[in-house]
């Protein structure tokens, strides 16, 4: 019997929870939250939604699967089990701004229906590629005239302020937002912001006053009665605000945007087409032999092998990489051509922790590595850890084999062009860096399928599976 | 419809009434949520909200100052209201 677990991260709204029954995915509804649930099922609004792709599926079931977990709850709700948890501080520019046009859409929807939703978090927006999916089917809540946009606070720190940084001030946005799960204040933004940025009308408003009439003096006894007085914001200005935000946020772009998105970025390096082609092929022998559901690969760039991966046979590619301009690029491809690629900003020396409540809320990258991938693709990756990043070569073959039971590792060697430009200003403390030490320590760890020359150079790539069964 | 009082004085007590109106709108029905909203993002809403009222309530008064304007000077009017102002 599939043992239950309760999803961290689920636990801010009481009126439901998510669980996690094998792979399972299952959502308990309780009373406080089931007159909302009722209204928005049997509206129309979630079967609307969920046909077109925005919402995520959900299913009645007998509460018996939860077992005692279902203790209390009006209803058990399945939803399909979706390839790759993310959290927005890994999305890149387009796909936080796709998120944040699902967000403000499904409101629009909402309200157009008599439903509202009872908060804006970017965490309640996952991905399936580069299409942006909402997942919190209790969000909805009946719509009551004159009551004002709760969720208008978080979308801004959420959503609007990261895009902001990276739009208007040219600063990547990831690594504060890390460092800052719940969004990025509007005060924050206020005092970076140039003078003339805040001349426009929607930066003034919704960066520079509400940051203002936050900080002003009992500011909050005034919401508090103005909360409590009732009265009113009216459904026009409610959905006036929103379509507003709409027009603003679609508008954005990151500053100084690459507009090629298909430009030949990866031809600033010493492969030629015939290398690239000869790692596609051994990356595509190895997922048709793996049939990895989902291929983890470090240092993405673009995907192209992601896409030899998915050809192959792999089922769902996570592309991670701290190039911010690759990133954009990735995505916009996935995009584009509706690739199964979903592409998120890392720093592979220092990879997406665990944190949140009691470190567990966001899961970092190991656990959900752990979780969700069977697969990896480590090429032109090592050297870079071992030698930019100073990780001693063992640990990071054994960081890489961690991920994943099978994959394909490429080693470079010190004489190659891209190492020796690494080296070039600065000393060679790296004297345990040698092939033999790579392949004892991907021994150790894992049996080493295939190992092949890329022709005209001193690289390897090594497929390997690990020897014990499971993801342990 | 009511008695219409004087043009004038319906004027100056709607002019009375604006404070209140934005006033007004700046209080919204009780709206519990497990989510704190925030006190500048609620005063914000308010805010525009009021100004949204406020510019429904002088677009309104600016075709009865027109109508009455109309009414003093113009004689018969070119056609029924439907003037080239913006809509």
């Amino acid at each position: 019997v599939a043992s239950v677990t309760a999803v961290p991260g689920s636990f801010r709204d009481p009126g439901g929870r998510v669980w996690r029954v094998g792979d399972r995915i299952l959502r308990t509804v309780m009373p406080s939250a089931a007159p909302h649930y009722e209204f928005a099922r049997d509206s129309g609004l979630l079967a609307r939604l969920e046909e077109r792709g925005a919402l995520i599926g959900h299913a009645e079931v007998d509460a018996a699967v939860l077992g005692d977990a279902a203790a209390g709850a009006r209803y058990v709700l399945e939803h399909p089990r979706l390839p790759f948890v993310s959290h927005p501080y890994e999305w890149p520019f387009a796909a936080l701004q796709a998120a944040a046009l699902l967000q403000l859409d499904l409101l629009l929807e909402a309200i157009a229906a008599g439903a509202t939703l009872s908060d804006a978090t970017a965490y309640n927006v996952q991905f399936r590629g580069a299409e942006p999916v909402f997942i919190d089917t209790l969000s909805f809540r009946r719509y009551e005239e004159g009551s004002y946009w709760l969720g208008h606070r978080q979308f801004c720190e959420q959503f609007l302020n990261p895009l902001l940084l990276r739009s208007h001030l040219n600063l990547p946005y990831h690594a504060w937002y890390r460092g800052s799960p719940e969004g990025i204040a509007a005060a924050d933004v206020a005092r970076l912001l140039p003078a003339w940025r805040k001349l426009a009308p929607n930066v003034a408003m919704h960066v520079v006053l509400q940051a203002r009439l936050q900080a002003g003096q009992h500011a909050r006894e005034k919401a508090e009665a103005a909360v409590a007085r009732g009265g009113g914001l009216s459904r026009k200005g409610f959905t006036d605000i929103v379509r507003g935000l709409r027009v603003w946020i679609q508008g954005l772009e990151p500053a100084q945007s690459n507009k090629t998105a298909f430009a030949d970025y990866a031809t600033d390096n010493t492969y030629s087409a015939a290398d690239t082609d000869f790692k596609a092929r051994f990356v595509a022998e190895y997922a048709a032999s793996a049939r990895p559901a989902v291929v983890l690969d470090l240092g993405c760039n673009t995907g192209r092998f992601s896409d030899a991966a998915l050809e192959g046979g792999a089922g769902y590619a996570v592309g991670v990489d701290g190039d911010t301009d690759a990133l954009d690029r990735a995505y916009a491809i996935s995009r584009k051509r509706k690739r199964p690629l979903l592409a998120l900003h890392m720093n592979l020396s220092d990879p997406t922790p665990s944190q949140g409540w009691a470190q567990g809320e966001r899961a970092g990258l190991a656990e959900r590595c752990a979780q969700s991938c069977d697969g990896v693709l480590a090429l032109a990756v090592v050297h870079h850890l071992a030698i930019a990043g100073n990780v001693p070569l063992a640990q990071v073959v054994r960081w890489i084999a961690s991920l994943a039971p099978t994959g394909v590792v490429e080693f470079v060697p010190k004489s190659d062009p891209m190492v020796q430009r690494l080296l070039a200003l600065r000393e060679d403390v790296f004297a345990d860096y040698d092939e033999d030490t790579f392949a004892r320590a991907l021994e150790a760890e894992a049996e080493i399928v295939a190992r092949e020359t890329v022709p005209g150079t001193g690289r390897r790539l090594y497929r390997y599976a690990r020897r014990a069964p499971g993801r342990a | 419809m009511s008695p219409r009082p004087a043009t004038a004085s319906r004027i100056a007590r709607c002019l009375r009434a604006l404070p209140a109106f934005v006033f007004a709108a700046l209080f919204a029905p009780h709206a519990a949520a497990y989510l704190d909203p925030g006190t500048g993002s609620i005063l914000l809403q308010g805010l525009i909200a009021g100004l949204a009222a406020a510019a429904t309530f002088l677009s309104l008064y600016w075709q009865k100052a027109k109508a009455l304007w109309r009414s003093w000077f113009g004689g018969k009017s070119r056609d029924d209201g439907d003037d080239a102002g913006p809509r």
